[in-house]
């Protein structure tokens, strides 16, 4: 009786979930999306956290109690930018996406791209995040998020590549 | 009514594959075939083979051992081509994006050895009985796939969720049927195949899934053939400081 009950409680638990996200994956049909969702990241404040030569001089110069206590908020600040980059790789996945229905191949292809690049970005972001949280646990621990930095840069040129060819009269204000 | 042989019992068994097979026909008419080769043969054989296993049922000439050997056969066979199902609808959510196909890949081929592992443990915690054991082994068949069937669909249900992929109507709609129905025949296979219920309870659990079946079918007519009301959704062109921004953005990188 105990396994049929698991299995019912597994059964039970497995519906919610599948409930909850069809919900979601519904609504997300019908949600808009464009870039003014899009928050800013202070690159620099972000690179800045992320070097490992930063931490490697904190370390050289904090007891060793001071620099974990450093180290774990800068690590939170840095889940706190990743998050943020997480967020926006959603928004450009979504604007994407919508743009993969356009009629010009070009515009299709740029789509396609930023797409890619954002779902890139997204994996990133979570397998960073995953890593920081571990490195909250043990600070001491050498840590690099120069993937995710690179993926930033990736989507922000192919973003504006989309943005170009969705309108062109955008393109002449900011050349101008 | 609620019992083996009475008239919703019949209507149950019918019903759900017959129209299963309507909508084969229509698949086929609207040329859907191409696109979902998995979900056509799955659709074609398993409410076929429903059907002779129903009939098996009703006539006397079939023992019962030969009765259970044809559910074992079309279990079987059924399991197979659902599993080709969800490998299809892998292939059409993740397959566009190279970026997150092959991580996704990896992680579902995880996913679904956990799952083999669980329902194998399952399995083996399953208390045995001395008598009818072919039917008990069917049971737990039962047991075991759908328990894989439900965490597979789960994790690519969570999946697809992170990445805030979009699901074509059809994927969406064919996904849903099985997940829903998966967890529904998991629980009452689960109670069936562990709990030691009596055979009028056993009979009302199978009549729950056939209930569950008969929905799963409507619910894939819906999707399969009801044309969608897509809403126009063209993403406004991004206003021109956002797009500064970017550009200040993209400047700074390039630095």
């Amino acid at each position: 009786m105990n396994l049929a009950l698991l299995l019912v409680i597994a059964a039970v638990i497995s519906f919610l979930v599948i409930v909850l996200v069809g919900i979601l994956v519904g609504r997300s049909r019908l949600q808009f999306a464009d870039a003014t969702q899009i928050q800013t990241v202070d690159v620099e404040a972000f690179r800045n956290l992320a070097d490992p030569r930063e931490s490697e001089y904190l370390q050289n110069r904090l007891p060793a109690s001071d620099f974990r206590h450093i180290q774990r908020i800068r690590m939170r600040a840095l889940a706190a930018y990743v998050q943020v980059v997480g967020g926006n790789a959603v928004v450009l996945i979504r604007i994407g996406q919508l743009a993969l229905n356009s009629e010009s191949p070009e515009t299709v292809e740029a789509a396609r791209k930023v797409v890619d690049d954002a779902l890139l970005l997204r994996r990133n972001a979570g397998l960073v995040l995953l890593r920081i949280y571990i490195q909250l646990l043990w600070p001491d621990t050498g840590f690099a998020a120069t993937p995710i930095l690179e993926g930033y840069q990736r989507l922000s040129g192919s973003a504006m590549l989309l943005s170009r060819l969705r309108n062109p009269a955008a393109i002449l204000r900011i050349s101008a | 009514m609620l019992q083996a042989h009475s008239f919703l019992w019949h209507y149950l068994w019918v019903a759900p594959d017959a129209l299963q097979l309507l909508l084969c026909f229509f698949l086929w008419k609207r040329r859907l075939v191409k696109e979902f080769p998995a979900f056509f043969a799955f659709a074609l054989l398993t409410g076929t083979g429903e059907l002779v296993v129903y009939a098996a049922d009703l006539l006397p000439s079939v023992s019962g051992v030969m009765y259970w050997r044809m559910v074992w056969a079309e279990t079987m066979l059924e399991d197979v081509l659902k599993f080709a199902v969800i490998a299809e609808i892998f292939a059409k959510i993740f397959g566009a994006y190279a970026s997150v196909a092959r991580l996704g890949k990896a992680l579902i081929q995880w996913a679904g050895a956990i799952f083999v592992f669980a329902a194998a443990l399952a399995a083996a915690y399953a208390p045995r009985y001395p008598f009818a054991g072919i039917i008990f082994g069917a049971n737990l068949l039962e047991q075991s796939t759908f328990l894989i069937e439900c965490g597979v669909l789960v994790f690519i249900f969570l999946l697809s969720s992170y990445f805030h992929l979009r699901w074509p109507r059809k994927v969406f709609g064919i996904t849903l049927g099985l997940s829903l129905s998966a967890c529904v025949y998991l629980a009452t296979w689960g109670l069936i195949t562990n709990a030691g219920l009596p055979a009028q309870k056993r009979a009302l659990l199978v009549l729950l899934t056939r209930s569950t079946f008969h929905l799963e079918v409507l619910l894939w007519f819906y999707y399969l053939l009801v044309p969608e009301r897509a809403p126009v959704l063209t993403p406004a062109p991004p206003p021109e400081s956002n797009l500064a921004l970017w550009n200040r953005e993209l400047e700074r990188l390039l630095q």
